[in-house]
């Protein structure tokens, strides 16, 4: 075994960081999500109330707030109808009041519900189902806990078929620049490809999952983080950051200091951190707290980009949310 | 010298002949400089006709110059959305862009809307401001004086207003609205339908306030037209984009190479067209007042083919072209420039049956609702197309050796605040 993996390494040395953030790091975070979002859509089937809920849903965020800047192969279509934020024209919270309002069918069929609005599936929906005050008090057997049973089973198959998805990218993934290897052509190209994930999952985190709670100076916006009704603004964020850095050092030939010292940095700005919801932002400290773990999220990219992958001459690469 | 001009969709083997004759960087983003001057000019000729057209009809208003109002602002759809091509790769593009093009749009905020709107909501307390219907506004607790609408009242109080995003005010989107009003008609056909006599002086005015509609549909014409000058300008000898990309040629060429990648990827396949399939909401199309939708889409990926292959054909069937992107990936790997002029190829047809069939009666609308397996089909193909490209663009800038400056200042690292340095 472990001669066929120093062989493995010997014949594609420009592999194996790519080989060890697939299989060290994305196969097992989707399959532990999988796991989770059984958990969850069984806890459902079991008792579907607001408070009994949630700690499955709390759990099955936690597994999938590492993958969520992924995107890439299956998980490219298929974060948006798992976690689709920002909605900036409350479609979840509409098309939701309109299901309940009109018992809609759709509702109460998991099947049926894979063809309704991406903005009500997944976590979304079960932040304002779990989280709204008009909408959480519903009762054991009412539309609305039916709903939220058909919201956490569909959110269960979704993970499942992205495991199953991944199987097929990671095999792409890790066999770059193979003949008949259509998707990548060379080991660069996988490589560029996790690593434009972690760095535009940075970004992500610093321009929006902060800098939209943030707004301008003056007008605080803390009702737009994400899911700050069930109190992940913050920990989406670390778990990210995380996430980032635990694909960087995978991909990296050696040890990352300047990344890793820009990592601790990242780590005392959220220690000081009080609301993990953000909904403090209109008390100038609170605010500049958010701003201070902008900053060393931002220095966070700079080191990464110096000890990843400029070493290898890579650029990040388009990726799917560099649009408006 | 002018180099040997490749018709669109010439075969590869005329490529593998080209690299002798290969042009230089300089050359390349000037005739990049050029189609844009000329995509620009074209725009703003044709927002130009569209301002006549609508003075014709606010001055005689009436059921047939209403239809050549509509019918103006379609026409000035096709050169637009081939400009767009030029907006993310360029900082002076891409901080303008948004008085133009805007959207989505929160529509309550100009005119009347159908109670089905609603009112106010979390993300935006201005949603259904109505400045049409209201001389006298609060705007983030302050009162505003509203009762001349002029292009400044739209540029500088109402746009963006309160920092939100959908507050838009101006630009092609918020006068297609003004010409068509909403689409009422939720993923059924049909598109917005707003009567003529909203326009209507005296007696025969419908849903009130006539004049100061009339009013502010030539306040947002006329700051199209002038916005559409400015850019153009840009572009001209001298113009602060022309110099940005022809200063350095090699940053340039990353430049052109981002705003086909970024526009391809992010912009078109994701945010314009993959998303609105995802959200089965028959109001997330571009063109949602008018179901122009399909025509804006297509001619957005006939710019990205047109920087590839350095030709633009105008408004008047004229042709600008020159030294092209094409010459310099074909000299250093023939291959990939034969992929990536199939991909191109291959995204334009893709795009083009989406037209095509909007044409042919299945609205874009339509294609979005939960079920239209044959909208799903025509919109995912031209999304996997327009990501497909993509990877190719990505080899593009191995292959030109541009990895280190494409994308230089053009990601949201924004420099440190010098407070926590």
């Amino acid at each position: 075994m472990r001669l066929a993996l120093a062989l493995t390494l010997l014949a594609t040395p420009a592999l194996a960081g790519v080989e060890e953030a697939v299989n060290a790091w994305i196969l097992p975070g989707v399959a532990a999500f999988a796991e989770s979002a059984g958990t969850l859509a069984r806890s459902a089937a079991g008792d579907c109330t607001a408070d009994a809920l949630r700690p499955a849903y709390l759990a099955a965020w936690e597994a999938w707030a590492p993958l969520a800047d992924i995107r890439l192969g299956p998980s490219e279509a298929g974060a948006l109808s798992i976690a689709y934020w920002p909605d900036e024209r409350g479609a979840g919270a509409r098309t939701l009041r309109g299901l309940i309002a009109a018992e809609d069918p759709a509702g109460l069929d998991p099947v049926a519900y894979a063809e309704v609005s991406a903005a009500a599936r997944g976590f979304p929906a079960l932040d304002l189902l779990l989280g709204d005050p008009d909408l959480s008090g519903y009762s054991g057997g009412s539309y609305a806990c039916r709903l939220v049973q058909t919201v956490a089973a569909d959110l269960a198959v979704q993970a499942e078929a992205l495991a199953e998805g991944w199987q097929a990218e990671a095999q792409a993934l890790t066999t770059a620049g193979a003949e008949g290897n259509a998707e990548y052509l060379s080991p660069d190209e996988a490589f560029r490809a996790i690593y434009t994930q972690a760095l535009s999952g940075l970004e992500f985190s610093a321009d929006t999952r902060l800098g939209r709670p943030l707004g301008e100076p003056g007008t605080p916006r803390p009702t737009r983080a994400e899911a700050w009704r069930s109190g992940r603004s913050l920990p989406n964020v670390a778990a990210s950051v995380e996430s980032a850095v635990g694909l960087a050092r995978e991909l990296a030939d050696g040890p990352i200091p300047a990344t890793e010292a820009a990592l601790d940095q990242v780590h005392h700005a959220e220690a000081a951190i009080d609301d993990p919801s953000f909904q403090d932002l209109a008390d100038p400290t609170a605010r500049l707290k958010l701003e201070i773990l902008q900053q060393r999220i931002r220095a966070l990219i700079d080191a990464m980009e110096a000890e990843v992958g400029n070493p290898r001459g890579l650029q990040p690469g388009f990726n799917s949310r560099d649009g408006d | 010298m002018r180099p040997l001009l490749l018709a669109a969709g010439s075969v590869p083997v005329l490529a593998f002949a080209m690299p002798a004759l290969a042009a230089t960087p300089a050359e390349v983003v000037d005739t990049y400089a050029s189609l844009a001057q000329a995509a620009y000019d074209d725009s703003l000729s044709a927002a130009r006709d569209l301002q006549s057209a609508v003075e014709s009809f606010l001055s005689a208003p009436s059921p047939e110059r209403l239809s050549s109002a509509r019918a103006a602002w379609i026409a000035a759809r096709v050169p637009y959305p081939q400009t767009e091509v030029f907006r993310f790769g360029n900082p002076v593009v891409d901080d303008w862009e948004g008085k133009v093009n805007a959207w989505p749009l929160d529509e309550g905020l100009i005119d009347y809307v159908d109670p089905s709107y609603g009112g106010a909501t979390d993300e935006n307390a201005l949603a259904a401001l109505n400045v049409i219907g209201n001389p006298t506004l609060t705007i983030g607790g302050q009162a505003v004086d509203a009762s001349e609408i002029t292009p400044a009242l739209l540029a500088d109080t109402l746009d963006q207003a309160d920092g939100v995003e959908s507050n838009v005010a101006r630009g092609y989107h918020a006068v297609e609205f003004l010409l068509w009003g909403q689409d009422l008609n939720g993923h059924g056909p049909g598109a917005g339908d707003r009567p003529w006599t909203d326009y209507a002086q005296g007696a025969e005015c419908t849903n009130g306030n006539c004049e100061r509609r009339a009013a502010y549909l030539r306040a947002a014409t006329q700051l199209l037209v002038d916005d559409l000058d400015w850019m153009t300008g840009q572009w001209a000898e001298g113009g602060s984009a022309r110099a940005a990309v022809t200063a350095n040629p090699e940053a340039g060429l990353g430049a052109m190479v981002k705003g086909m990648g970024s526009l391809s990827y992010g912009e078109l396949a994701g945010e314009r067209m993959r998303l609105g399939l995802m959200l089965n909401d028959p109001e997330e199309e571009q063109d949602c007042f008018s179901d122009n939708t399909p025509n804006s889409h297509y001619y957005d990926g006939l710019g990205i083919q047109n920087v590839y292959l350095g030709r633009y054909v105008r408004t008047d069937g004229s042709v600008v072209e020159g030294p092209l992107l094409r010459d310099l990936v074909a000299a250093t790997d023939p291959a990939l420039d034969a992929e990536i002029t199939a991909k191109l190829a291959a995204s334009v047809a893709a795009l083009g049956e989406v037209k095509a069939a909007a044409e042919g009666g299945l609205a874009y609308d339509a294609m979005l609702e939960a079920g239209n397996a044959e909208g799903e089909r025509l919109i995912s193909a031209a999304v996997d197309a327009l990501v497909d490209q993509t990877h190719s663009f990505e080899r593009a800038i191995g292959a030109l050796g541009l990895g280190a400056i494409a994308f230089e200042g053009s990601d949201s690292l924004d420099s440190p605040d010098a407070v926590f340095q």
